[in-house]
């Protein structure tokens, strides 16, 4: 078996099995630590008389995240939307899912996943450039937020030069390839995680800015 | 140098402590990923003309997260000096947004309690400021 052969064969069921059972030992070791506790609600007779505003006004707005980090917001938004999508309804990559299983999904025109793309990678430097020049951001970035970074954005800038036949098409391929694995495998084991774990946080646990029930609290029971 | 300057710390209280919480504290400061969008919902950051010392994930990173670093291996001065950051720079307003979902304000709780446990607070009877 050729190098393509290996990385685009058995390399890829390695990365998405470390993937898939590194997101699934996460989430259980959240519910581990994690224990159901009752949360004491006003009684429904007081809850019924407080009346929640129906509409979003312009102050929630202008408190909100992107009133008060309109571009970050923007651009975070447009590029973890797409940093999650583009790979799924990629045409290459769904011809490659139809050749191995017989199905494929909905694809992007190719004109349009160049420039989702490039939006991608458009972000990667944003965050780039906010970690060297911003003050409070510099004051917190490590040498492991730098490598995050690379590892995010390295299969979309591969991805990009193959697609437009930049350099050696095999080599960069080859490349593109491992550096989506690497990705993949890295997401459940780094602070890439965070793809899940934001749901489970701001959902499940109880506190302060909860979104959701907010019925679980930390348990310190495997303390040794 | 006062007794209290003085006083040995205890470091294998200070690492039972870390331990029993380590589920928590330890996965929270790894998911940290230092995006620093908590610093706006911090009104000292912002009454603080923007200083970084004043930032939510700044006062955990640079407190709880290097005793978790150094496995509760510290001295007196250490405490000491992570003092001011978990009692001077932040009043536990519980109003710091952490978009993936953090409770900082659990975690300089936390930090307060090691160091209290150290006998390392503001002395308000001695005279020494809170804020």
């Amino acid at each position: 078996m050729d190098i393509y052969g290996l990385v685009s064969g058995p390399l890829v069921w390695v990365a998405l099995v470390v993937f898939g059972l590194g997101l699934i030992y996460q989430a259980r070791q959240f519910l581990a630590d994690t224990k159901i506790q009752e949360v004491v609600r006003p009684p429904a007779s007081v809850l019924g008389k407080v009346e929640l505003p129906k509409t979003l006004s312009l102050a929630d707005i202008s408190n909100s995240f992107f009133g008060v980090h309109p571009v970050m917001a923007v651009v975070t938004t447009i590029f973890h939307v797409f940093l999650i999508m583009l790979p799924i309804f990629l045409l290459g990559h769904n011809v490659l899912l139809e050749e191995s299983t017989g199905f494929s999904l909905f694809v992007f025109p190719e004109m349009v996943a160049d420039v989702l793309t490039l939006l991608v990678i458009l972000g990667g430097v944003f965050f780039l450039l906010r970690r060297v020049l911003v003050r409070r951001v510099r004051a917190i970035t490590s040498l492991y937020d730098f490598i995050i970074l690379a590892i995010v954005v390295a299969p979309f800038i591969t991805g990009y030069m193959a697609t437009q036949q930049w350099l050696d098409y095999d080599t960069i391929l080859i490349l593109h390839i491992l550096a989506g694995e690497l990705m993949l495998m890295a997401i459940p084991f780094t602070k890439l995680k965070h793809g899940l774990l934001l749901f489970l946080y701001r959902y499940l646990m109880n506190y302060e800015h909860c979104l959701g029930s907010g019925t679980r609290v930390w348990s310190y029971n495997q303390a040794k | 140098m006062s007794d209290q300057e003085k006083r040995a710390v205890d470091r294998a209280e200070i690492s039972k402590m870390l331990e029993k919480k380590a589920p928590e504290m330890k996965r929270i400061l790894n998911y940290c990923v230092h995006c620093s969008i908590c610093a706006e919902s911090c009104f000292l950051y912002m009454s603080h003309d923007g200083d970084p010392q004043y930032m939510p994930s700044y006062k955990v990173i640079n407190s709880l997260g290097k005793l978790y670093k150094k496995n509760g291996n510290v001295d007196h001065e250490f405490l000491e000096g992570i003092k001011g950051m978990v009692w001077n720079n932040c009043v536990l307003c519980h109003r710091c947004y952490c978009p993936i979902g953090i409770d900082i304000p659990r975690m300089i709780d936390f930090t307060r309690s090691i160091c209290r446990s150290q006998d390392v607070f503001p002395k308000l009877d001695e005279g020494e400021s809170w804020l």
